[in-house]
């Protein structure tokens, strides 16, 4: 057991520092066309555009320490943005239960950040209780496609999407676990209609998806119909791994550092006090516990063990830091935290700050409220299961 | 960078749980913690025989050149029976300073004897006025000639009435709370002057009140530099810290695994407690601070093997969130076991007792919190 580099990952962690310092985006250059230049670089550089994806669907296959080490180096580096629903979530699905023509079809667009995909997860009477959904598929007479009527909630960026990976009944005669199916289809189209949820942060991100009489071709199904369900368990866990966010959370808490620092108290900053600094320590020392927890998963991944309860801990103890950082930054704004007009007021981060608070609410209720985490720690890890009443 | 234990570490490991398993039943505890010295001279042997003794020191020195990790590994186990013999006091902290500081003379003289068991050892480092302060020493050492002469006291020196010789910080030169002009001396415990008051702790080991009064000591027994024996001291009580807190996370293991059982067993209200999600989600917490200690233990140890200095932050941090985790798992399990839990007669108030003493041991959350808060 040792934490020493290799010279080897010494040199990837020289050769990725290098790639992020050679390809930062240049003034007056468009985001945009960076973003897509990036990933093509990162690609050619030695499938750097896909981290996670396994080796043989084109990932880099790397070892856990250098998933480390890339964790680490995006941390402290500007990188452009992605987002994990499709190559994250629906890749690793279509991976394991796609046929070979569905993953010719969509992974080379979701690699190429070409197609944004959105996930069509929760219903307004499935919410932690997923399984409970009622969005109907029905195929039709001649076996070709399936009509699907029914709503969505909560999904993020829909209004952005092109595509959506979506829960749906298909049969409702057996327990609600079973009789889901697992579609994909297209956004644009008619009989989709997408409505806007402002959150507490006054932002739009979630929404709410209606479907009227949306046709699906029956080649859209991902594996069989009637055990979406089983799909979907696999495409939570992926999600609760990446939620925990741990080296964004390493970011955020030096900005959090430095925010407070630039408020003056008495002779020195808000880091001098020694009540405030103790909830920042506190934070901190939790978070390298978790970092190692991540290490900890990720080592008995690459040793051929299931992803297993490390997930949910890290979804849990992941979300919360965040939202600790985020509440702290509401207490660095002290008096300015409620000014919210257009105009700034107060330290720059007061309102950005606030913002991000309120929104960060939803972190520890998305991909399953940290209370569903419990469950399900309770019955997959400690063997807990709740018998029936006597 | 790898997590995996080596073959011989899975060896060492299986071999300390089976010697816990074999011997460290409640009532072989109770009744050995209660007899003489506390622990039990014949199970000491058998560590040395089986070569734990001598894991952490260097083949050089008569050991088996392990480090802080083969520490780890077996205090562990050691938590999860609640070992009582004096590993900590005599091989980590009291062997860990020889080891860094003695002359080759003292070495050969007592860490060979430390290793096969013929002689224990403790080290006294804190005093009444000190609380978790290292560098606050008002024990005094004059030089007289070639010897030394020690004058004050040591408190809550663990396992010291059946130590032969103790490892003690004085001052030789500076303020009384400075980390220079600190010095370590290995007294033979029956030096003349030398006042021992022993006594029971709360937890079922025992601890020493020590007096020096003009107590002589060749300076031979020096340990490290003079007045620089605040580094050696630092280093032998972090690698301690690592080792209580291994013990912890081994304590926590069976907190946890024991409440899991009982409320799978125990029913009322017509149901077994554990059905209950309240008691269900209380126990996932305590599950997720031992992972969450065990992770932070990993860190801390593997960081120290690396760099010591370096990782002096982590440590600080890892001592302050076992102090907390292990208290909130010890309470919760005493709690999640209701009447039976506050009895004598479970395991589980004997492994609360040890976590609550492992947090006064060397710093407490406060302590260290405070420590890595100020950390530059």
């Amino acid at each position: 057991m040792d934490i020493d580099l290799s010279a080897e990952d010494l040199e990837f962690k020289q050769e990725v520092r290098d790639f992020f310092e050679e390809n930062q985006m240049k003034p007056g250059e468009d985001y945009f066309s960076w973003r897509l230049e990036w990933f093509k670089k990162a690609r050619e550089k030695g499938n750097w555009d896909v981290p996670k994806w396994p080796e043989k669907f084109g990932g880099p296959g790397w070892t856990p320490t250098q998933h480390y080490i890339w964790e680490q180096e995006t941390a402290k580096a500007t990188i452009p943005f992605d987002l994990p629903f499709g190559l994250g979530m629906l890749a690793p699905i279509l991976m394991s239960y796609g046929t070979e023509e569905q993953r010719e079809r969509f992974l080379p667009d979701i690699r190429d950040r070409k197609v944004n995909w959105c996930q069509g997860y929760s219903e307004p009477g499935a919410g932690s209780d997923l399984a409970n959904l009622k969005t109907k598929a029905v195929l039709s007479e001649d076996g070709t496609h399936y009509v699907v009527n029914g709503s969505k909630i909560w999904t993020t960026l829909a209004h952005m999407a092109d595509w959506i990976f979506c829960l749906t009944r298909t049969d409702d005669s057996g327990i609600k676990q079973q009789g889901i199916t697992f579609l994909l289809f297209p956004m644009k189209q008619e009989g989709i209609e997408v409505k806007p949820i402002i959150t507490l942060g006054g932002s739009h991100t979630v929404n709410t998806v209606h479907f009227t009489d949306v046709k699906v071709p029956v080649e859209n199904r991902v594996g069989e119909e009637g055990k979406g369900w089983t799909y979907a368990k696999g495409l939570l866990e992926h999600e609760r791994t990446g939620l925990a966010g741990l080296s964004r959370s390493l970011v955020a808490l030096e900005k959090l550092k430095d925010n407070a620092q630039s408020i003056t108290r008495g002779n020195g900053t808000l880091m001098d006090d020694s009540g405030y600094k103790s909830k920042i320590a506190e934070l901190e020392i939790d978070l390298m516990a978790t970092e190692y927890t991540e290490l900890r998963s990720l080592a008995s991944a690459s040793a051929g063990e299931e992803l297993g309860p490390e997930s949910s801990i890290l979804k849990l103890k992941g979300t919360e830091i965040q939202q600790r950082i985020q509440k702290l930054t509401v207490e660095a704004s002290g008096v300015f935290a409620s000014a919210w007009g257009d105009k700034p007021v107060g330290p720059h981060f007061s309102k950005g700050g606030m913002a991000g608070y309120l929104n960060s609410r939803y972190y520890t209720i998305y991909g399953g409220a940290s209370e569903v985490q419990k469950d399900v720690i309770a019955k997959n890890v400690l063997g807990l299961t709740r018998s029936k009443t006597k | 960078m790898n997590f995996e234990l080596s073959e011989e570490q899975k060896m060492i490991q299986q071999s300390v749980e089976r010697f816990v398993q074999e011997n460290y039943d409640l009532p072989t505890r109770v009744k050995l913690s209660g007899d003489g010295v506390g622990f039990s001279k014949e199970y000491w042997n058998s560590m040395a025989e089986l070569g734990w003794l001598g894991l952490p020191f260097s083949e050089d020195d008569g050991g088996f050149g392990g480090n802080q990790i083969d520490v780890i590994v077996i205090m562990e186990q050691f938590g999860r029976g609640l070992v009582l013999e004096p590993y900590l006091s005599s091989v980590v902290m009291a062997g860990g300073a020889i080891k860094r500081g003695g002359s080759d003379k003292l070495k050969q003289e007592f860490l060979s004897s430390l290793i096969e068991g013929s002689k224990q050892l403790s080290f006294g480092y804190a005093e009444l006025q000190s609380r978790f302060d290292l560098d606050d020493v008002a024990t005094t050492a004059k030089k007289e000639g070639d010897t030394y002469v020690i004058n004050g006291q040591k408190s809550m020196v663990l396992n010291a009435e059946s130590a032969d010789a103790i490892v003690v910080s004085v001052r030789t030169d500076g303020a009384q709370v400075d980390k220079n002009g600190i010095s370590l001396f290995l007294v033979d415990a029956d030096s003349k002057g030398v006042e021992m008051e022993s006594f029971p702790t709360v937890d079922g080991l025992r601890a020493s009140e020590i007096s020096f009064e003009n107590v002589e000591v060749d300076s031979s027994r020096l340990i490290g530099p003079i007045n620089e024996g605040f580094g050696i001291l630092q280093e032998a009580t972090n690698d301690a810290i690592l080792a209580l807190c291994a013990e912890a996370v081994g304590a926590m293991e069976v907190l946890y695994k024991d409440t899991v059982e009982y409320t799978q067993q125990r029913e009322q209200f017509d149901h077994p407690l554990s059905d209950f999600q309240v008691l269900q989600h209380r126990m996932v917490d305590m599950f997720m601070e031992y992972e969450q200690s065990k992770s932070m233990l990993l860190r801390a140890t593997l960081e120290t093997v690396q760099d010591p200095i370096a990782a002096q932050k982590t440590i600080h941090g890892l001592k302050y969130l076992v102090g907390k985790s292990g208290i909130f798992v010890g309470e919760n399990a005493v709690q999640l076991h209701g009447g039976m839990g506050v009895t004598e007669e479970l395991r589980v108030g004997h492994y609360f007792k040890r976590l609550i003493v492992i947090d006064s041991i060397l710093g407490n959350t406060d302590f260290h919190l405070h420590k890595f808060t100020n950390f530059d």
